[in-house]
């Protein structure tokens, strides 16, 4: 056996130091290529196709039991559910009037300005694949990809508000990063006085903040932060987060606001992808996968 | 008769009666593990791989343990150009930058290859203890290299699980020679 074995060693290719230095080499070089540009995509999509299949038959036994369970207490669901939805109902019949009110004066004041009606726009519901596990960024998979018109730069909603932002498309699966990842900066307006602001996530847990705020700012804990529009990307209106402290520091003369999300990207499994048109997706997409 | 020949003596020796047939190694052959169970098992902690459990970041990486495995028993079938490819896969699918696993898993393979003369030495809970620097070391680089990359640290939680992936090496390797000590075990009896 040990004659074998001293033969083997001369019998091998490259020595495994050789194999070692070539594999390292590959490793950082695919490391910063990934992290600096956008040329590896094709083959991260192909292999993702790939890997599609492995991922849903590993996930196959979990998603039945799921099923299964919620089959079973699908009764007390029902109930709570429809109470909730109940309670609901009476809040939003109030809301529903006045933003009916609201809309008919709204409609009559653009008419007199010229504006054009905001197209409301188009959707698609996805759910959630798996949450990846990476400290690095906070990100989710969801199970529809650019098969069924998902693009990077996508805005992500749920009932809440704004979600996050589509990065990355694969053809059945689509990688959102959320508002709270520091890639993420969405152009938002304080919804008592019109003060438009960026927020960018990476504080913290689950947290925004937007930065860089004059000293003399008026934003006051507990103003409601909504999409402004501008940009494009993000339909204007839509709830992003609620101020949770203003802090002055006067050293450099700049306050920052920290903000709760208003969205529950933790919390439930399906969420809407905005399919904002290509035209205004384009000069972003640019942008986006430069940051990633 | 006698009942140890010398080895030279063997095949001068000429006798009709099979007894006078001594082995000239009386020590169990070693059996090679079947490549079911090698790629079996790769397959498996890799499909297991992909649940969402390892979301908690102190989790072991029992793809890495069962590659270091067979590197360490297999050499001939495992090798670096396997734990860079799975690398790459998982990489893929934790949405990671490109690379980072591989690299990991390709450093921790040659850290093996390289201790693997000594490691056959020793029961399975001293290997453990090699391994343990091994796969800090494989898996602080590319941690030390994404931090560079993305100016962010990410913790020390990594440091666990390359502890708890090395703690499970003795499970490993009763659960992966099980098919094997069978078959020691039955040739053990027929001799």
């Amino acid at each position: 056996m040990q004659e074998q074995s001293t033969i083997r060693l001369f019998k091998r290719g490259p020595s495994a130091e050789v194999r070692l230095a070539v594999f390292v080499v590959l490793a950082i070089a695919l490391l910063i290529t990934d992290a600096r540009s956008t040329l590896l995509e094709p083959a991260r999509q192909a292999i993702s196709v790939v890997l599609y299949p492995f991922q849903r038959a590993a996930m196959a036994p979990g998603d039945l039991a799921n099923y299964l369970s919620s089959w079973t207490d699908s009764a007390a669901l029902v109930r709570s559910e429809k109470e909730a939805l109940q309670r609901q109902r009476i809040e939003l019949a109030q809301l529903s009037t006045h933003a009916a009110q609201l809309s008919a004066e709204n409609e009559q004041l653009r008419r007199l300005l010229q504006v054009a009606d905001r197209v409301s726009q188009p959707s698609v519901a996805v759910q959630v694949f798996y949450e990846p596990p990476n400290a690095f960024s906070r990100h989710l998979i969801f199970d529809k990809g650019s098969a069924h018109g998902i693009r990077a730069g996508m805005p992500v909603i749920d009932d809440g508000g704004v979600v996050g932002q589509i990065v990355r498309v694969t053809p059945y699966t689509s990688e959102a990063a959320l508002i709270t990842d520091d890639k993420v900066s969405v152009p938002v307006q304080v919804l008592r006085n019109g003060l438009r602001l960026i927020t960018f996530g990476g504080v913290g847990a689950s947290r925004v903040e937007a930065r860089y705020l004059t000293s003399d700012i008026d934003l006051e804990v507990g103003d409601v932060l909504v999409t402004s529009g501008i940009g494009g990307l993000f339909p204007a209106g839509l709830p992003v987060a609620r101020v949770e402290s203003v802090e002055h520091d006067s050293s450099t003369g700049f306050a920052v606001a920290v903000g709760t999300p208003l969205s529950y990207p933790e919390r439930y499994r399906h969420f809407l992808v905005l399919l904002v048109p290509e035209p205004v997706l384009n000069p972003d997409n640019e942008g986006l996968h430069n940051e990633q | 008769m006698s009942n140890k020949p010398e080895r030279s003596n063997l095949p001068v020796k000429r006798s009709s009666s099979l007894s006078s047939l001594q082995p000239i190694d009386t020590s169990p052959f070693k059996n090679t593990s079947g490549p079911w169970i090698v790629w079996g098992s790769i397959f498996l902690t890799w499909l297991v791989s992909l649940l969402p459990w390892r979301q908690w970041s102190p989790a072991p990486d029992i793809l890495l343990l069962t590659l270091a495995f067979w590197i360490l028993h297999e050499p001939r079938r495992v090798s670096l150009v396997w734990a860079f490819s799975l690398g790459i896969l998982i990489d893929v699918h934790d949405a990671h930058l490109f690379g980072g696993q591989a690299l990991a898993y390709v450093l921790a393979a040659y850290g093996v290859m390289v201790l693997s003369r000594r490691l056959l030495l020793f029961e399975p809970v001293v290997q453990l203890m090699h391994l343990i620097p091994v796969f800090i070391v494989a898996n602080a680089i590319p941690v030390v290299i994404q931090a560079w990359i993305s100016g962010e640290w990410v913790g020390w939680t990594w440091v666990l699980s390359a502890v708890l992936t090395a703690m499970l090496w003795p499970l490993a390797d009763f659960l992966l020679f099980l098919p094997h000590r069978r078959l020691d075990d039955a040739d053990d009896g027929s001799s």
